[in-house]
Parts: C-alpha cells; structure tokens; sequence
C-alpha cells in the first residue's frame, strides 16, 4: 500500500481501523468541487475554507487565523499532516469570535495540520465541517494555559470516502476543553486522540458516531491525569445501521499522584439492524487510590414495546424509530454549548434518520 | 350496521394459541365491557385488534367499518380511528409526552388527509385534556410514562385518548391502579370522550366499580380464547356475586 503505512489491525489500539478504507478513499477519483457557502453556520467570526487540504485565502475571512508550520507528530496518522496549517493563537485573557473551518474534498487524499494555542484566561470556540468525498486526513495540536477554554464542534458529513483526525491536547491547571463529534455522513472514519489534563482541569470528548451501508467509523481516545483534581466525561452513542460498524474505544489513565480525579465514561450503543455491529471498549488504568471513575458501556436495539406503542398513536414505524433513535443520541448532541451549532447538528442528524429509517 | 366485527378470530403467540375462535360484533353508540379470568386473552385481543407484532391471527376476520382490520398496519389502524389503552402503558424515555402526542395527532391527520395541527393549537388541545383528567400540566413536558406513578400513567392514556378523539377505544383494564377519586375521573372522561352515538368502547375490566361510571349495554365473559357468555349489565353484577366459575361454566 504507498498512501500509508498504519501499525497492523492485530495491533490493539487499531484493531477496528480501516485501512482498506483509507485507502480507497485515497483512490476516489477527483469529483465535483462542493459549494462550502451552504455549510458556515450563522456564526460571527472566521469563517476559513479549505479545499483538497489547502486554505483558499480568497474564499476565506481569517480574522485572528494565521496560516503557519505546526510541529509535527509522531503518531502514524497525524504525522503525515506536516508542514503548513491553520493556527489560532490567543494571548491572555482574549476571547475570540467563533472560528469556523470547512473541509471540502474533492476526490484522492488530503492532508492539513492545525495548531489552537490559548494562553492564560483566554476563550475560543471551533466548528468544523468535513463535506465532499476523498480521503481527509488531520493533525491538530491544542496547548491550552492556565484556566483556558475551548469549545469545539466537529461534524463529518463528507458523501464519501474517508475522514481520519488525530489530536493531541495539553490541558494546564484549571483549563478547559469540550469537544462534541457528529460522525452524520457516509464517509469512514476514525477520531484519534490522546488528551493530557492538568491540576484540575476539566475534559469533555464525546458524540454521536452514526453509520450505515458498509461504513465503518472509530474513535480512540485517551484521557490522561497526570495532576489531581482533574475531571473528564467521555459520552458516546453509536447507532449502526444496515451492515456498518460503529468502534468506540475511550480509555481513561490516572497516574499514581492524580487523586481526587473524576473520570467518567459512558458508551452506548444502538443496533438497528442485527446485521450492523457496535463495539464498546471502556478502559480505565489508575494507578492513583483516591479516585472517583465511573464508566458504563451497554449496546442494545431499539425498545419493541415503544415502537409498538407510538405505532398504536398513529406514528408510522419509520418514524417511530427515528424519533427513538433521535433519543437516544440527544444526551450526546445536548452537551454543544453554542445553540446555533447544537441545532445545525441535530439538524444532520434528523437528515441522517430520514435517510437511513 | 356493526362498526366492529370480529368471526372466529384464532390467534397466537410463539405457536401457542390463545384466541380460540373469538366472535363479537360492536355496533356504533355501543360501549361493551369484556370481562374474564387471568390470562383468558383480554389483552391478546386487544393487542391482535391494535397490529402488535408476534400476535399471528391463523383464521377468522375482524371488519372496522366495513374494511379488513386485520389487513392495515398499526398506525393505518390508529388513523382509521382505532385506540388502544394499555394495561401496561410503555415508558419512552428521552421522548416527551407533547413531542410524542404532536406526532401521534399529526401522523393520524395526515393519514386522513388533514392538515397538521402547529404547535400552539395542539398545546391548548393537550392542555385541555390533561385538565379534564386532573393531569399535572407539567407531565406533558416529561417523558412519555416516565417516572409516571401507575395511576398517572393510566390517567395519561385516557389524557392521549382525548387529544386523538378516536372512533373506537379498546381500554385494556384502564381502572386498575387507580384510586377512588382518580377511578370518577377517568369514568367521567371515557364518558366524555367516548359516549357519542358514532363511537364504541370495547372495556376491559376485572371489576364492577368501573361499570358503575361507565355504564356497559353488554357484558361479555371471555374465557379461555372465546367469548362463552354475554348479557346485559346485570351480568357483571351476577360475576361479582358468584365468581366466573359458575357463571362461565
Ligand atoms: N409472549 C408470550 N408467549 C407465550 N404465551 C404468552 C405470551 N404472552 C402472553 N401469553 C399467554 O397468553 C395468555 C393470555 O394472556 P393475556 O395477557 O391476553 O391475558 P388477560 O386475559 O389479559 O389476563 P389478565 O387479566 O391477567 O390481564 C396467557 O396465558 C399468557 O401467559
Ligand atoms: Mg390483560
């Protein structure tokens, strides 16, 4: 295979990753160019458009965005997104406009890295949109300084292909980082990340990964305290369709001083085909003793006796199970703290549910 | 004309059959009540009459208005004006009772060809119901049956029975669980709702007290998969005083 060497599928932390479909992806031939007007939200602030893996400056308002080298990773995804990226960097105590990034690809593989910097007291909030078909690939670096906070959005609706994300925070004391997925398209994917929290800081990392058909989407996550009183929720729902394959895999890593850590993990997961598969792997290591760690890891299928009884009001099967499975992903969707961009995902996941139901 | 027939309806669950040639013909203004043993098939039959999966009718028909019952989906059913109250109704966690009742009434207008009702005119609908039924307002926001204590989810069916205005009501011992007063006002609401000279109540109940709201024109013993006894409501009385074993017998 020349687009990329992966570690093997016997490897445990890449034993559900597709690298079959990466590489397809990477072999779509160059289709239409996609329109990005359509996927900015009503949002105040940089609105930047990157097209095949290139920031189009003409297209895009970069505001407080500066285009620079990222240093690069050493993990086998992230590191073939080197060189020039998107970077926002904040100085103390500034707060920045929402920063809104679309990702258009159009046929064979793309690579960007990306760098959010916030110092000290400093606030910003990310959406991205990942649309169009190929395969697109991204590194991203968060530092984030004493009591910072960030806020992102990521919603992968590409048509086709495949969409892989690794990511690698610093959280200080005190700092802040809330991330929320939609997988919502009908791309592969994997999210890959690894997360280091401070003396107290918070970390949230969750979503809805939805699939159907063949597809196949994952997400590998690590939440590391390495300081006491750190705090991290990592909430997931899957729901799998037709014969596609949902994979969460959220390890939680407490080390031996981090006491009076909170952890908590919960990964649901809905079938709503037998033929579709979910697979939950919730992990705790601790090495510290005075720690509180729940985690909670259940799949199931929709609930019969509701569907027979919403049936019996008057509400078509179909329907009946969309507005179940719209349930049951809501708790994951509900934890986007910005209303504008909470609606415009539940909107793709209700274009999703009347796709698939 | 009879709204509802139903001719040696057979039906079973997993092969074991439970309806053994049931017949009952209802005709509009009529309110029946079914009376019968544990497990003799009340709730079977309701089920089979509402299109639940796994309960496979082998033989017999049931007509709703001259249309093949048994031959429309569940929701067809609902929209073609039949309910079903739930001996046990299901909780819907995550889905609130507004949400899931505007869908409901929606759906079932749209099936007839109606225009959907918006948000405000189905409130002040759901409003009025859930006052009738002396319903807490602030249960419509809840999730569906969740939480809901046994009379309150009862209360909540008849609560559901009123925003659809249905033809034909199959209420699935909708008595139990509730207290003396509760009993009055659902009584009072299925008289509400549901006495008109265009609408029919199948009712199934264990006990007298219920009749003495709702006042049944017959009464039917079911008992083992048939209907082996029928009367007026002096009938109940008699089941009362000397049990099903020898008035069924
Ligand atoms: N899934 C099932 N598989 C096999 N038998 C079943 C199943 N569900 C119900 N039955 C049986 O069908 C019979 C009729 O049950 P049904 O619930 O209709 O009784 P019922 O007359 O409503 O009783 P009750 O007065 O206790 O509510 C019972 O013997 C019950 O055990
Ligand atoms: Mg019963």
């Amino acid at each position: 295979m020349s687009v990329l060497e992966l570690p093997s599928t016997r490897e445990e932390g890449w034993r559900w990753s597709d690298p079959e479909g990466i590489a397809a992806a990477a072999a779509m031939p160059a289709g239409a160019p996609v329109d990005p007007a359509a996927l900015f939200l009503d949002l105040p602030g940089a609105r930047i458009v990157v097209r095949d893996g290139v920031v189009d400056r003409d297209a895009s308002d970069l505001h407080r965005v500066t285009l620079a080298p990222v240093p690069a990773s050493d993990h086998p995804l992230g590191r073939q997104a080197a060189g020039p990226g998107w970077m926002l960097h904040l100085a103390e105590d500034a707060v920045a406009h929402p920063v809104q990034v679309v990702h258009l690809a159009s046929g064979g593989a793309n690579h960007l890295p990306a760098e959010i910097v916030l110092a000290e007291d400093a606030a910003a909030q990310v959406v991205e949109t990942y649309a169009g078909a190929g395969w697109s690939n991204r590194f991203l670096r968060v530092r984030l300084g004493r009591a910072a906070r960030l806020m992102r959005a990521v919603r992968l609706v590409q048509d086709g292909g495949f969409v892989s994300l690794r990511e690698e925070a610093h959280l200080g004391t005190g700092a802040s980082l809330v991330t929320t997925f939609l997988g919502a398209g009908a791309a592969g994917s994997r999210i890959d990340a690894t997360l280091v929290a401070g003396e107290g800081a918070f970390a949230e990392f969750g979503g809805a990964l939805l699939t159907a058909g063949e597809q196949r989407q994952e997400c590998a996550v690590a939440v590391r305290h390495a300081e006491p009183n750190g705090q991290s929720h990592q909430l997931w729902r899957a729901v799998a369709a037709d014969r596609s394959t949902a994979s969460l895999a959220a390890r939680v890593e407490v080390a031996r001083h981090a006491q009076k850590t909170d952890g908590e993990q919960s990964l649901r997961g809905l079938l709503l085909q037998r033929t579709a598969t979910v697979n939950l792997k919730p992990e705790l290591e601790i090495f510290a003793d005075d720690v509180k760690c729940a985690h909670g890891a259940t799949v199931g299928e929709l609930d019969q006796r509701a569907l027979f009884y919403m049936q019996s009001r008057g509400i078509p099967r179909g329907r009946a199970q969309a507005i179940l499975t719209r349930a049951f992903v809501a708790d994951a969707l509900d934890r986007i703290g910005n209303e504008t961009v909470r609606e415009a995902f539940a909107a793709d996941a209700d274009a999703w549910l009347e796709r698939v139901l | 004309m009879n709204m509802l027939r139903i001719e040696n309806l057979h039906a079973e669950i997993d092969g074991k059959e439970i309806l053994k040639g049931l017949s009952l013909s209802v005709k509009a203004g009529e309110i029946h009540a079914i009376m019968g043993p544990n497990g003799a098939g009340k709730s079977t039959l309701g089920y089979v009459l509402g299109g639940r999966p796994g309960y496979d009718v082998t033989e017999g028909s049931v007509t709703f208005d001259g249309v093949d019952l048994l031959a429309l989906e569940p929701h067809e059913r609902a929209a073609a004006g039949v309910f079903l109250g739930f001996q046990y109704p299901v909780e819907i966690p995550g889905v609130s009772n507004v949400q899931f009742l505007r869908e409901a009434l929606n759906a079932q207008r749209a099936g007839r060809g109606e225009a959907p009702l918006s948000g405000g005119e189905f409130l002040k609908l759901a409003r009025a119901q859930a006052d009738a039924l002396g319903l807490d307002q602030d249960m419509l926001k809840r999730p569906v049956n969740v939480g809901f204590s046994g009379g309150e989810k009862k209360r909540n069916e008849m609560v559901q029975m009123g925003i659809v205005d249905p033809k034909f009501a199959i209420l699935d011992e909708t008595d139990s669980g509730l207290d003396i007063d509760a009993l009055r006002i659902v009584g009072d609401g299925i008289n509400r709702i549901m006495r008109k000279p265009d609408k029919a109540v199948l009712l199934i109940t264990h006990y007298q007290r219920l009749l003495d709201y709702v006042k049944p024109d017959f009464v039917h013993v079911l008992a083992d998969g048939r209907i082996v006894r029928s009367g007026g409501a002096e009938l109940a009385l008699e089941l009362e005083r000397e049990g099903y074993a020898g008035v069924a017998a």
